[in-house]
């Protein structure tokens, strides 16, 4: 690695991107945030929004969005355009439903698993526990928990995204393209 | 060492392991919720594009021919996707943590730190970092809370900016593409292959062809 970081190849795409970086921090201004309050919702926001809420954003500005780019996709014909909008209405209702609630569950769960070793603690309490934590009530440990319940709510969705999302999508699909005016075996 | 050794110390490898991963995840995310969020974000979007892949992979109604074309566009549909969400959301998250980091975006009570310390001067520099000043544990707690909030602020813009509006408009656009090229292969291979059909007829496949590859099919996001 040190090698090719002392080619002057190397150190001339360096300096190029240091460039590129100092030349864009230039161009964005200065900000300071004064109201407490302001500051205060910054580090709530931080401190609060896990993938679960994450994941609930993404799905109401994505139904705010992505409809309206397939109802405008001039290379497909209207019917399929129609179809189109349907599904993509169903797959962000259906899938936004399922990521939040089962990344909340998941979230939820780790936190349960996730104490400290203790008399009267069982071991499957503790499975989720990383060797030398001290302490659970550390903004540290709880992002730990928000990241694990995540991993493990993936794994659990690569099952369900084909025995809930796929079988709702389809259902809710077929039910606004019937009342849409169209012929519902899409 | 024997294979009975081998298999004896499995369980305590794996333990190992799951020890190892706990603290990684620990060290890795625990101050970082932004990085997270991008992360399992790019993870999510690997799950489900396997899981697309192995839905052609393994459904037996797609015949053998099929699938060694479908196979690999799926495969390119999911290196778009991935790519575009990581590329797009950790450039956000990088910008953002980078304007905390140098001073440019701050808070009163940062801002008071840098001119106490006659600071002010080197804030826009990219080799600047707040942090690394001497004096800094006594605003430390307050920077941390305010750079994470910034991290999960921009890392959420940058995802709802992948994931709502460039890969649908760019999804759009290849799909349209792709929809011909698929229907002009199969046609092909129709002619080829016109003695003994394989798998579903070309009738249903074109059909099944336009609803996948017209218009904003992503597979499901998890």
């Amino acid at each position: 690695m040190n090698t090719i970081r002392n080619t002057s190849l190397y150190k001339g795409v360096q300096k190029q991107a240091h460039r590129l970086e100092q030349g864009t921090l230039d161009l964005l201004p200065d900000a300071t945030f004064n109201k407490p309050k302001t500051v205060k919702m910054i580090g709530d926001i931080g401190h609060d929004i896990s993938s679960a809420e994450n994941r609930l954003i993404l799905g109401v500005t994505a139904l705010m969005t992505q409809p309206f780019i397939d109802a405008r996709n001039k290379n497909v014909d209207e019917e399929t355009r129609r179809v189109s909008v349907c599904r993509t209405i169903s797959k962000i209702i259906v899938g936004t439903m399922t990521g939040y609630v089962i990344r909340k569950g998941a979230i939820k769960a780790i936190r349960s698993w996730s104490q400290l070793p203790a008399p009267g603690v069982s071991r499957y309490k503790t499975l989720f526990t990383p060797k030398g934590a001290r302490s659970t009530n550390t903004e540290a440990f709880k992002q730990y928990q928000n990241a694990m319940g995540t991993v493990v709510a993936l794994v659990v969705m690569m099952f369900t995204n084909f025995l809930i999302d796929a079988p709702l999508t389809k259902i809710l699909t077929n039910l606004l393209v019937k009342n849409s005016g169209g012929d519902d075996k899409s | 060492m024997s294979i009975a050794n081998f298999m004896e110390n499995v369980p305590a490898k794996i333990a190992n392991q799951w020890s190892k991963f706990k603290v990684h995840m620990l060290k890795n995310y625990g101050e970082n919720p932004g990085k997270m969020l991008v992360h399992t974000g790019t993870l999510g979007w690997i799950l489900s594009s396997l899981a697309q892949v192995g839905a052609v992979v393994f459904n037996d109604k797609i015949s053998p021919e099929q699938k060694s074309f479908l196979i690999p566009q799926e495969v390119a549909d999911a290196a778009v996707n991935i790519l575009s969400f990581y590329l797009v959301t950790n450039s956000m998250k990088n910008v953002g943590a980078k304007l905390v980091s140098t001073g440019k975006l701050r808070t009163r009570r940062i801002r008071n730190f840098l001119e106490k310390n006659e600071l002010m001067g080197k804030v826009g520099k990219r080799d600047f970092n707040i942090a690394d000043q001497e004096n800094f544990a006594p605003i430390a707690d307050h920077y941390k809370a305010f750079k994470n909030g910034v991290d999960v602020v921009t890392s959420t813009i940058g995802s709802i900016i992948s994931c709502n509006i460039l890969t649908p408009v760019l999804r759009n656009e290849y799909a349209s593409r792709r929809q011909k090229k698929t229907l002009a292969h199969m046609q092909e291979y129709q002619m080829k292959n016109i003695q003994h059909p394989k798998g579903i007829s070309i009738a249903d496949y074109q059909k099944l062809a336009s609803l996948k590859y017209s218009a904003n099919n992503s597979g499901l996001k998890i």
